[in-house]
């Protein structure tokens, strides 16, 4: 299954990081349609050699953090976001790469972004946590979206896709510029894809949005060639 | 009014998806893997994907079978049947599954679902409920299959359950399941009226009307069936079209 | 291994079929009246390849060796000769208004256009969903009705008898079930009779062509109607283990105990009634007359599952059926379960694995729901059932350990 070839660049070698919380078999699967050498992994090494890293994420902010700190993969993931090579964080994975979190208390985060990740304000006739599908509007000006897109994991995804969330707290980047994408839900609207650079985090769960989800982890891959 | 969403449920007996009524009288419907990909082709928000034999047989799961069922279909599945320990838990997620449900071994040991909430987060702890009418607005859940009462009463199980963290709750009527006359919108209705987390209707499906009412009866967050999709009364296209014209948000 | 003969007559060694889940003890049907105290039986039939008779007579359902469409074609003939032009009963359907009896009935009258004559001998102790269930299907199905409630002092003595001297309580409701109908087909005039299930479906030495019974010499009826013959003496027929002879000594007469008698064989001859398996026209599966009985009549399965095994819509109307299995469980080494499970194996419902799982969980489960009834009804107290319970265990299925009474042989 996976090209052994290092120098081919058709097959980019895209490391899961398995941090002890998150879905990887459908994150894998995912994947698979896109390249031959999907790996989910803990060790440093392999993250380190990625061309493409992938956080992924279910689970609370705290156990989060500490998954990675058991494993030392804390370093690993800042220096892998910090090389330039493309890095996409899934949900809880996105939130990490956050300052800080306040998910049962206030937790320091990996700090690739600057902001927080906090809880839902109450919202108007809906329910905490947010858990179903979902639109995404990128968050520019409607004329100069599609240009704004391209090159990022939101190119050529048809407008406004319906996206799949399951979560109860909300990333809050510190500068709009961060803000790649955003929803509304219960009258709120909020922060549901980022990007800084190479590093890309989505609230939503692209593995788990049908086709629309799928061209987004397609456009990622696409990056790492 | 946010996107209702529409899951089709998949109750699998060893290597079949399986059906009952009243939850006995379990028949043979068909490949899982089939079913899953033509409800996932069909536009199904979610996947319900239930081991109903897990408990009563006192056995696990198969996990390799549900990542053959997960393998090619790219929406959430919420996995139940027999999940007993973390380690069932992280056994499923790595399977492919997205939550789990959890029912009979919940009421053994409801600190249970504490510990699962705060290890994997409650968006992932979903408590699946078996109701059985046994007066007027009054219901007693059930576990193993339908079989073995527990003289919970399920509005009191569901609120304690609520509170150990879950976050979600797929409540279905043991009454209704099955026969296709329509949910049983007064126990979908005492859950939502006081649950500040999702709840997903299940049991009575019948023809797409059934599902209005549900919805707009009770105001629940999703709405799960198996019979009249298992069966083809109507694809889930259909129903979705259907809503869309009641003024009914999904995602289409 | 016990030094003494195994009671019962018991075979030596004690197997289990390698298809379903029933053990070689499951004892064949005998004479009741003949019945006495420590009585031997004849077992279930396994072949050299370790399969019951059963299992085999099942096999024959779905391999293809029944031509059903010919089946149907020998029913409908069969019908056109009986049925009444003037909607008059023409079949007798016997039944307790179970989804096997639901099902019989409403398929003979709606599908095939007769005009069933549904009758019923009551359950020891009506349970609340027998009762409903019985009102739904005549009901919400449409029939008429006969119930024979038989003189309760009279049927608590035997079956308190039966459970005493032969731990077979349900001995009375056999005798009226196997009686009532040839007496009611003959009381109105009704020459057809229709039973459900054939018996070779559980093992009886019966071909999968026997369409019907009869006491005709030199065919061996499967479903033995028992004549007595006008000679027999009154000391020669037992009821729960006691002769007639006893109970006539005791100030009971004839006429108490004439229900639970059958009728002379040479009237039914005369009449030339004919009793017939609706399972030889048309392939029975249990479970598919549950979703019949629930569409047609409303048919409602037990709540929860039934005490002594995890099935929820077999058997479910009287009080006193659990203590049926319970006893059968303690002569013979097998419940509820097995038997629930073997037909279900047998039926393509459930695989051997999944059913020596179920039988294991529950096999043997005492049915303590209703006891406290059960101990009235007969009018013991739970020492003496207890005692009686444990004067019936064999040494050579039982032993007794510090934990209690264990079986020595499980199914694997």
């Amino acid at each position: 299954m996976s090209d052994s070839s290092k120098n081919n660049l058709k097959t980019p070698k895209v490391v899961i990081v398995d941090y002890g919380v998150g879905n990887l078999y459908s994150l894998r699967k995912a994947c698979a349609k896109f390249a031959d050498n999907i790996v989910i992994s803990e060790d440093a090494d392999t993250i380190s050699s990625a061309d493409a890293v992938i956080l992924p994420g279910v689970g609370a902010f705290q156990a989060g953090m500490e998954g990675l700190r058991k494993r030392n993969l804390i370093k690993v993931v800042k220096k892998f976001a910090a090389s330039g090579k493309p890095i996409l964080g899934i949900c809880l994975g996105a939130q990490l790469m956050f300052e800080k979190g306040y998910e049962f208390g206030e937790f320091d985060g990996l700090g690739l972004i600057p902001g927080k990740v906090v809880a839902f304000p109450k919202l108007k006739n809906a329910k905490i946590p947010q858990i179903g599908w979902n639109t995404i509007s990128a968050k520019r000006n409607a004329k100069s979206a599609k240009n704004l897109l391209r090159g990022t994991i939101l190119n050529s995804v048809k407008k406004d896709p319906c996206v799949y969330f399951i979560h109860s707290y909300i990333l809050k980047p510190l500068k709009q510029s961060n803000i790649l994408a955003d929803t509304t839900y219960g009258g709120h609207n909020f922060c549901s894809a980022v990007k800084s650079g190479n590093i890309y985090g989505t609230q939503f769960h692209p593995e788990k949005s049908g086709t629309a989800g799928l061209k987004i982890i397609e456009n990622f891959i696409k990056l790492a060639s | 009014m946010e996107n209702v969403r529409i899951i089709p449920r998949l109750d699998i007996k060893g290597p079949n998806v399986v059906k009952g009524m009243h939850t006995e009288g379990l028949r043979v419907i068909g490949n899982p893997r089939e079913l899953a990909l033509r409800y996932y082709s069909e536009g199904a928000d979610e996947l319900l994907y239930m081991d109903i034999v897990a408990s009563l047989y006192q056995r696990n799961l198969d996990f390799d079978l549900l990542k053959s069922v997960a393998d090619g279909v790219f929406i959430p599945i919420t996995v139940g049947g027999g999940i007993r320990s973390m380690g069932d838990i992280d056994n499923a997620l790595r399977a492919g599954a997205d939550k789990v449900a959890i029912n009979t071994y919940a009421i053994l040991r409801p600190e249970f679902l504490k510990e699962a909430a705060n290890k994997f987060g409650s968006q992932c702890i979903v408590l699946s409920v078996e109701a059985k009418k046994t007066g007027d607005k009054k219901w007693e859940a059930y576990t193993d299959g339908g079989r073995e009462k527990t003289g919970m009463d399920v509005v009191e199980w569901i609120k304690k359950a609520i509170s150990f963290g879950i976050g979600e709750v797929v409540v279905t009527s043991i009454d209704s399941e099955g026969t296709r006359r329509g949910y049983d919108l007064g126990l979908i209705n005492a859950v939502t009226s006081f649950s500040p987390v999702p709840v997903i209707a299940h049991g009575g499906a019948g023809n797409v009307g059934s599902f209005k009412d549900v919805i707009l009866n009770c105001q629940t967050d999703a709405v799960s069936a198996a019979s009249v999709f298992h069966y083809q009364d109507y694809s889930i296209g259909e129903l979705k079209k259907f809503l869309k014209k009641e003024k009914i948000n999904v995602r289409l | 291994m016990s030094k003494q003969k195994p009671k019962y007559g018991l075979p030596k060694e004690v197997k289990f079929c390698k298809k379903c889940v029933m053990p070689n003890t499951r004892p064949a049907s005998c004479n009741e009246y003949k019945h006495t105290p420590g009585q031997k039986h004849g077992y279930l039939d396994f072949d050299e390849e370790g399969i019951c008779s059963a299992c085999r007579f099942n096999e024959a359902k779905w391999d293809g060796t029944i031509d059903w469409a010919k089946r149907e074609k020998e029913l409908i003939k069969l019908l056109d000769k009986y049925r009444s032009k003037d909607g008059s009963h023409d079949v007798l359907v016997p039944g307790s208004g179970g989804k096997d009896s639901v099902f019989a009935s409403h398929v003979l009258k709606y599908k095939y256009g007769m005009h069933p004559l549904t009758v019923t001998w009551a359950p020891h102790l009506y349970t609340d969903i027998g009762w409903k269930n019985f009102q739904n299907w005549l009901h919400v199905g449409g029939f008429d009705n006969y119930l024979f409630t038989p003189n309760g002092r009279i049927h608590r003595l035997l079956t308190r008898n039966a459970f005493l001297n032969l731990l077979y309580p349900f001995q009375p409701f056999v005798f009226g079930q196997k009686t009532f109908a040839p007496k009611m087909a003959l009381k109105f005039n009704i020459p057809l009779v229709f039973y459900g299930e054939s018996p070779g479906e559980y093992g009886s030495k019966v071909t999968i062509d026997k369409k019907k019974f009869s006491q005709k010499e030199g065919e061996t009826p499967g479903y033995e109607l028992n004549p007595i013959d006008k000679k027999v003496k009154p000391n020669e027929i037992f009821l729960g283990g006691k002769s007639i002879a006893f109970y006539l000594k005791g100030g009971i007469s004839m006429g108490d105990l004439a229900a639970y008698l059958p009728i002379d064989y040479g009237l039914i001859e005369k009449k030339n009634i004919e009793f017939h398996f609706l399972g030889y026209y048309i392939k029975w599966i249990p479970q598919e007359a549950y979703y019949y009985a629930v569409k047609h009549t409303g048919f409602e399965a037990n709540p929860v599952r039934t005490e002594g095994t995890y099935s929820k819509y077999n058997s479910l109307d009287d009080k006193t059926d659990g203590f049926f299995y319970y006893s059968q469980y303690i002569k013979f080494g097998y419940g509820r379960t097995t038997q629930d499970a073997a037909q279900e194996i047998r039926n393509r419902h459930i695989i051997r694995d999944e059913g020596v799982a179920l039988v294991r969980r529950f096999d043997g489960e005492f049915p303590q729901k209703y006891f406290k009834e059960f101990l009235e009804y007969i009018d013991i107290t739970e020492d003496q059932f207890w005692k009686t319970i444990d004067s019936f265990r064999d040494s050579h299925l039982w032993t007794k350990g510090k934990g209690g009474w264990k079986l020595k042989y499980k199914v694997k």
